[in-house]
């Protein structure tokens, strides 16, 4: 059999689904739905503080290959509140001609809390795969949520030079889209080396968050830049999008940018939700 | 006046030739031209002239220096960010504005908005945008009155909607919306890089010999592939809101 023949049939792939519902009970967070198919699980929930549950987003083959599909699909109710990381870096192999895509939906509820801080991506020379981000709130709820991806394995010597990794970005409240972000990177593309691209650099963050009012006033994003700017000339940045605060990340650092992102986490949090953050303790493994 | 009649038919002829270039040859009549001249116009009132998108915190943090930098900022921004997010939501709000869908065109220019990626990126685009409306009603252009305190407007929305009204072909319209962003930033460039006149001349021309195929490419983008995320130009763009001394808004 030729490998087109291998590619034309699905057996070797991955099809992964999960779903999650949780639910705001009388003293915390409870997970009342976990549904999964293929190899998506997530871990037991913990509660290393008082009312926010966190979960651990297992995926036990360890990487995504071309032709992989893989569903996530989150329900945060009213007033629940949820914490949700990886244990490890996330990997998308070379692919041999198919591509891999994993869908993201995300619904948090009225005067809910979603954090989705998984780990960083790692995206290996040739992989083709597409991810597609979509959170829906409702009023009143609040989101955070980053996204670190490393392009290549500069380290091993391997760049990112062939396939291609696009991902995409969604944000609505109440029908109303607030704010999209597509990236496209294409193996080989002008993008790597250009000023205005990645500037030879390999890992890009984007962190975004909402909180439940008008985020009027500009004491948020003053506290950030003053904490962040000097410490860190160009590898952060943050702008506020009307209703919708971006802070960026590139450097070549997926350590660094979690703990650029950890200190950004540790101003914002406090002032959406008025409880100062707890870090997984997975991150510290 | 023969230098500007040298200029009018060069430039004409400029757009006959992208047109065949691009996917499907378009003749524009003399008074289409003559509008989309006008809409392409520095001295069309709605200050365009005053933001940098980027270009003056990428001078001041020193990424940009020479004209050969420049040249591959505004290249880049044209094959990448323009080609693959506003021309091809320009298309759609043209024939949006074809069909007089309503619902399309707000859709579209929502999507094209909350696509920019910094605070000033975005204000830019709905400050320009409604400048644009306000000049188009007073030309008569009736629909483009409400547009004026509408929250999801761009350029690009009352771009295209000047195009379909001045019957403007859809590639003639999408190589004057590129050309009215290359003038503006190469403008901005000379003031700040800081570079010559000759050498801004010869930026223009050689953004213009790429600018049809750009055109051309971004009419194959489907809708799964509309929109382009370049992070440096992202964060520059969020710096410049707190670059003390500064010219441009953007």
């Amino acid at each position: 059999m030729s490998t087109k023949d291998n590619l034309s049939t699905t057996s070797s792939f991955w099809h992964a689904e999960l779903e999650l519902v949780f639910q705001q009970g009388f003293s915390r967070t409870v997970m009342v739905r976990c549904r999964h198919l293929g190899p998506l699980r997530v871990q037991k929930p913990f509660y290393p503080e008082e009312g926010c549950c966190h979960v651990y987003l297992l995926h036990p083959p360890g990487g995504i290959v071309g032709g992989d599909q893989l569903s996530i699909d989150i329900n945060v109710e009213a007033q629940a509140n949820v914490l949700i990381t990886t244990p490890g870096a996330g990997k998308y192999y070379r692919s041999t001609g198919a591509q891999a895509k994993q869908q993201q939906r995300f619904r948090v509820g009225k005067q809910a809390l979603l954090e989705w801080l998984p780990q960083e991506q790692i995206i290996f020379d040739g992989a083709y795969a597409s991810v597609s981000t979509r959170v829906d709130l409702a009023e009143e709820a609040h989101f955070i949520g980053w996204d670190i991806s490393c392009l290549g394995r500069p380290a091993s010597k391997d760049y990112f030079v062939q396939g291609r990794y696009q991902t995409r970005f969604e944000l609505w409240r109440d029908k109303q889209v607030l704010y999209i972000e597509r990236a496209r990177f294409e193996g080989g593309s002008d993008l790597f080396n250009a000023s205005w691209g990645l500037r030879g650099y390999t890992v890009v963050g984007t962190m975004v968050c909402i909180s439940a009012g008008a985020t009027e006033g500009d004491e948020l994003i003053m506290q950030l830049r003053e904490a962040l700017y000097s410490r860190y000339v160009l590898l952060f940045s943050v702008s506020q999008l009307d209703d919708v605060l971006v802070c960026r990340y590139l450097g070549d650092s997926a350590a660094e940018a979690k703990s650029i992102f950890t200190q950004a986490w540790q101003i914002i949090r406090p002032a959406f939700v008025g409880r100062k953050v707890c870090r997984p303790r997975i991150w510290n493994t | 006046m023969s230098h500007m009649k040298c200029g009018l038919f060069n430039l004409s002829r400029v757009l006959i030739i992208m047109d065949e270039l691009g996917s499907s040859s378009q003749n524009i009549s003399s008074i289409a031209l003559l509008r989309l001249l006008q809409l392409t116009s520095p001295a069309l009132p709605i200050g365009s002239y005053m933001y940098s998108q980027g270009l003056e915190s990428a001078i001041e943090l020193a990424l940009i220096n020479n004209e050969a930098e420049t040249q591959n900022w505004l290249l880049g921004m044209l094959n990448h960010t323009l080609c693959y997010q506003d021309l091809p939501i320009f298309v759609r709000l043209y024939q949006s504005w074809q069909g007089s869908n309503e619902r399309q065109i707000q859709h579209w220019s929502q999507q094209l908005l909350v696509s920019r990626e910094s605070a000033e990126l975005r204000s830019e685009d709905k400050k320009i945008g409604r400048a644009l409306a306000k000049v188009l009603s007073q030309q008569g252009i009736s629909c483009a009155e409400n547009w004026e305190h509408e929250e999801g407007i761009t350029v690009a929305t009352m771009f295209s909607l000047a195009a379909v009204q001045w019957s403007i072909p859809l590639t003639a319209a999408m190589n004057g919306y590129l050309w009215a962003w290359l003038e503006n930033q190469v403008a901005a460039a000379i003031k700040i890089v800081p570079l010559g006149q000759s050498a801004g001349l010869r930026l223009q021309s050689r953004c213009v010999a790429d600018i049809p195929a750009i055109v051309a490419k971004s009419l194959q983008i489907d809708d799964d592939n509309i929109g382009f995320s370049a992070p440096s130009f992202a964060m520059l763009s969020a710096h410049h809101e707190v670059q003390y001394s500064r010219l441009f808004q953007s």
